[in-house]
């Protein structure tokens, strides 16, 4: 699928409040005094690409809350995408939802505006889990969302599921799945929840009542058994989805293929350079339309390139590794790699190497060892 | 007798520990009004860091003070001070030597305890006249009356009249410097003989060379006097005599019968000079030494490296600077096919051996892996030869041992009567022999046992503590050799001996222990990428094992909104933190997971 065309990003920094686990960039919308110029700086950012002729296959609002964007927000952000960059005609559009926030009005100028894929966050089903996690629905309300979405013609749909949530369950984690499976939506992201510094999850880690590692594994793979009976691919280590239904702004990150980043926080690989906008929104809202701050990372091309391709199911291709870099990736590893494919967490097959689902788990210490 | 040597009192303070012997110190320096107390710090005799923090002497230091009795005569008083601790045993005999008195401190609260008999046996030994003060008056809970009579049942000396002092509050301290003048003898000695001084202590100074702490008993010595120290043999000049003041060293122009003082003769190491050995003039010698020298040898031997392999010469050079001031500690290169580079280092005992760890580790900034102590064993072999063994890996296997043998201590446990059903049953479960109970009074106890040393520094001192509720105190020293069997127990990671854990150990011990070693390292191995079998074996024979099941999840769920930063450097930290690892085997453990292993605190 290789094409020329790129992926936008579009970050929305803010959200109805901080829920209790989330390290991500975004503000609780009291402390947001600045969503007007925020906006105009956003268009800003994505008129300063309009003499490079980018071709957009995906496009990408993230957050935060996008869906707290009103409805004449949104279409503005929209027209400016349209003024500055070429939109392919089978783009994937994907925005981000939180189910409190959604309504039959907004739903209809999504779609308007060309949006055919919805992300509803919703974690858990269960009311004791989600009010721990500080979420601001309950099932019932990601429901009337759904269902809501479906009759507004969204067709393309992931809900983001979590596991190793505080007083979650074999039981009560099996019940949610169940209770999405009956749903068949095209899409599901499932995390693990990690305690992050500066959260207060992370302040409080002493006193939740964690599932462990073990029962966090147990989750994993009945998961990923449970949704494999479905008739779902576990394509990305934390995302499973119906045939052709991969996410396919998502996959450009794996794949390290490049996408702009525009907003607070954004993350862009451009013209072969990865960079930010950092994360401070006074620095973003001074920036300039010819001058903007950035903050470029080291890229160590090979590195990424296979810590992001063993993210996902089809590895890479020998081939291309050494077409890309010029050496071969079995030398110098070859015993390490025989015995993580002996050990069941690799498997190389003609010139395709990747992780196992087993790999898939212990994914960090296999890729210490190859990097 | 010179009438000099008439008004000279040299005198020690022995106590068990925390029963107020540094607090007195000070309190009787201040009176002697020697140093102003506003210039004083807090116990000023104990000038190393380590000993003021852990409230114990470890290196005998001596000082000359003077004082205007009552019936008006001036007295010149050498207060030497002795260490505190069993391990230096024989270097409080030494200080002990160089006196005529000492002034035995009881705590009111406590009455006489392990080291207050032990150190009161040794002054007995050493003909000193005894001077029971006892102190902690000001407690409540002080029982003058009870320790008066412990003091004279107990250890048989007069009490009646002695001193009732608090060394904190400065309490009739009067009374002790009085009964100093009144009570102890003059030093006997002729001025006239030839040169007879003893050792009782020395330090490195980076200006003067070593300075060597003597009491004269016989003849003098000045600047300039060739001298023998007889048992080493070896000759030096003289370059400087003098005395111990409070506020450091006064050069004099002799010393004489009597005296207590120090020497410089450019003399480089202290391993040069030998804390018992006797000094005299090289053109007009002594017929014989004085009596009592002894070389000491370390006790308990244990590997040291450091945690970082390349800081290798800086513990070397660490070592060595120590060694300076410490001839008791020896130590020599060992490798480790585990920790690399290091040194196996010898001890007086376990307290020696905490001191220089935490000195090495706190001075010099060290961070140290130390392998398990181990005492020094000793193997007949079939082939006829007699080898000692202080480092485990030297163990012959079980067809090349005839006999071997371990060391077994004469130890004293003084307990209150509660405890000792406990004390016993800790005892026997350690191999301990009885040899006999005494009585010391209603309350209290005087247990003696014969107990392996291997069984005395595994863990011996905690389990008495936690036995006792840190009531009993101990005390031991050296018996002599006993067959035993002994078996080397070895572990292996992934098929892989790791020699830096295998130890000697009692052959009926081997089971509880290789399934404790076992379940430690199954505890603080962290999971890896592939299922790890811990062995436990004595040769070939496999006696315990554990598992330590494969790492099931490392993972990072999310790499959001395209940042990749985050991940690269989760994993370039995680990639930095092996690094540090050691590798056991195949296995590679954090240098802390390794010690974890090691410390021995499960207090059976």
């Amino acid at each position: 699928m290789a094409t020329d065309a790129l992926g936008l990003y579009v970050h929305i920094p803010f959200c109805v409040r901080k829920c209790n686990y989330c390290d991500f960039c975004s503000f609780g919308l009291s402390q947001v005094d600045w969503r007007e110029r925020y906006i105009d700086k956003l268009c800003e950012e994505i008129l300063s690409y309009r003499e490079k002729r980018i071709k957009l296959d995906s496009i990408f609002f993230g957050g935060g809350t996008p869906s707290l964007l009103t409805s004449a927000e949104f279409e503005k952000i929209c027209s400016s995408i349209k003024e500055s960059l070429v939109v392919s005609g089978d783009v994937e559009f994907t925005v981000e939802a939180n189910p409190k926030t959604l309504s039959r009005e907004k739903l209809l100028v999504f779609k308007a505006s060309g949006v055919n894929r919805l992300s509803i966050g919703l974690q858990s089903t269960h009311e004791n889990e989600l009010k721990i996690l500080g979420r601001i629905h309950n099932f019932e309300d990601f429901l009337e969302s759904y269902q809501l979405a479906r009759e507004c013609g969204i067709e393309n749909i992931n809900v983001d599921l979590m596991y190793g949530i505080p007083e979650q369950t074999m039981e009560s984690f099996g019940i949610t799945l169940d209770r999405i499976l009956d749903l068949s939506p095209q899409h599901i992201s499932l995390y693990g929840l990690i305690l992050e510094e500066g959260t207060p999850f992370y302040e409080m880690r002493d006193r939740l009542s964690l599932p462990g590692e073990d029962s966090e594994c147990d989750m994993y793979y009945l998961a990923t058994d449970r949704l494999s009976k479905r008739g779902y691919t576990h394509y990305e280590i934390s995302n499973y989805s119906q045939p052709g239904k991969e996410c396919r702004h998502n996959l450009k990150y794996w794949r390290s293929e490049e996408y702009i980043g525009v907003g607070l926080a954004a993350y862009s690989y451009y013209d072969g350079k990865r960079f930010s906008n950092g994360y401070d929104i006074n620095v973003y809202l001074q920036n300039h339309c010819t001058n903007y701050h950035r903050e470029y990372s080291d890229s160590d091309e090979a590195f990424e390139y296979v810590m992001l391709r063993l993210r996902l199911a089809e590895g890479f291709s020998l081939s291309d590794y050494r077409s890309r870099f010029g050496t071969d990736f079995l030398e110098g590893r070859g015993d390490l790699i025989n015995s993580f494919v002996k050990a069941g967490y690799m498997c190389i097959k003609d010139d395709k190497i990747s992780l196992t689902e087993r790999g898939f788990y212990v994914s960090n210490s296999i890729l210490t060892e190859l990097i | 007798m010179t009438d000099r040597q008439k008004h000279i009192r040299n005198f020690s303070i022995i106590a068990h520990i925390d029963h107020g012997k540094s607090t007195l110190a000070d309190r009787i320096l201040e009176k002697t009004r020697t140093v102003e107390t506003r210039d004083m710090e807090e116990q000023l005799l104990d000038n190393m860091d380590l000993e003021r923090e852990r409230g114990i002497t470890i290196k005998a230091r001596a000082v000359r003070l003077s004082y205007k009795a009552k019936n008006g005569e001036e007295y010149i008083y050498n207060l030497i001070d002795t260490p505190g601790h069993v391990d230096f045993g024989y270097e409080v005999s030494r200080s002990l030597k160089a006196c005529e008195g000492a002034l035995l401190v009881v705590d009111a609260t406590q009455g006489v305890e392990a080291q207050t008999l032990a150190n009161a046996y040794l002054a007995i030994d050493n003909d000193l006249e005894i001077l029971p003060v006892i102190n902690k008056i000001d407690l409540a809970s002080a029982d003058i009356v009870g320790a008066r009579r412990e003091i004279e049942d107990i250890i048989g000396i007069p009490a009646e009249d002695c001193p009732a002092v608090s060394a904190k509050n400065g309490i009739n301290i009067e009374d002790v410097l009085e009964k100093i003048a009144t009570d102890i003898p003059a030093p006997k000695g002729d001025i006239q003989n030839p040169l007879k001084a003893l050792i009782f202590d020395s330090h490195y100074d980076s200006y003067l060379g070593v300075v060597v702490y003597i009491r004269v008993f016989d003849g003098m010595i000045r600047a300039g006097d060739r001298i023998r120290l007889m048992a080493q043999g070896s000759e030096f000049e003289v370059v400087e005599v003098g005395t111990m003041e409070p506020f450091g060293l006064k050069k004099a122009d002799m010393l004489s019968a009597g005296e207590v003082g120090y020497i410089t003769a450019s003399i480089k190491t202290v391993g040069d000079t030998r804390v018992g050995d006797t000094v005299t003039l090289a053109n007009n010698p002594a017929s014989e030494p004085l009596d009592g020298f002894r070389d000491v040898h370390p006790m308990v031997y244990s590997g040291i490296y450091p945690a970082d392999g390349a800081r290798y010469g800086d513990l070397r050079d660490a070592l060595e600077k120590l060694q300076l001031n410490d001839a008791s500690l020896v130590f020599e290169p060992e490798t480790s096919v585990a920790l690399g580079f290091g040194f196996r280092c010898g001890f007086l005992g376990l307290l020696h051996m905490e001191i220089i760890e935490e000195r090495l580790e706190r001075e010099f900034n060290l961070d140290l892996i130390t392998t398990a102590p181990s005492v020094i064993y000793k193997v007949d072999l079939r082939s006829g030869e007699t080898i000692m063994i202080d480092n485990p890996s030297k163990f012959p296997t079980a067809d090349e041992i005839q006999t071997a043998y371990e060391p077994i201590m004469k130890s004293t446990i003084i307990t209150p009567t509660d405890y000792v059903g406990g004390i016993m049953d800790l005892c026997q479960e350690r191999r301990g022999v009885f040899i006999d109970m005494k009585y010391i009074d209603t309350e209290r106890v005087e247990l003696h046992y014969e107990l392996p040393l291997n069984e005395i520094i595994y863990d011996f001192f905690d389990a008495l503590k936690s036995r006792t509720k840190g009531y009993a105190s101990l005390d031991y020293e050296l018996k002599g050799y006993k067959p035993s069997k002994l078996v080397k127990l070895d572990f292996m990671l992934n098929g892989d001996v790791v020699d830096a854990l295998s130890f000697i150990v009692f052959e009926d011990r081997a089971y509880s222990r290789a399934r404790k070693i076992a379940e430690k390292l199954k505890e603080n191995i962290p999971r890896q990428l592939f299922e790890i079998p811990i062995q436990a074996c004595i040769g070939s024979k496999i006696i315990a094992r554990e598992t330590v099941k494969a790492m099931r999840k490392d993972v990072l769920a999310k790499c959001y909104g395209g940042d990749i930063t985050r991940k690269k450097k989760l994993l370039e930290k995680q990639k930095e933190g092996k690094k540090k690892m050691r590798k056991l085997g195949s296995v590679e453990v954090t240098p802390e997971a390794f010690m974890a292993v090691l410390r021995l605190d499960d207090g059976n």
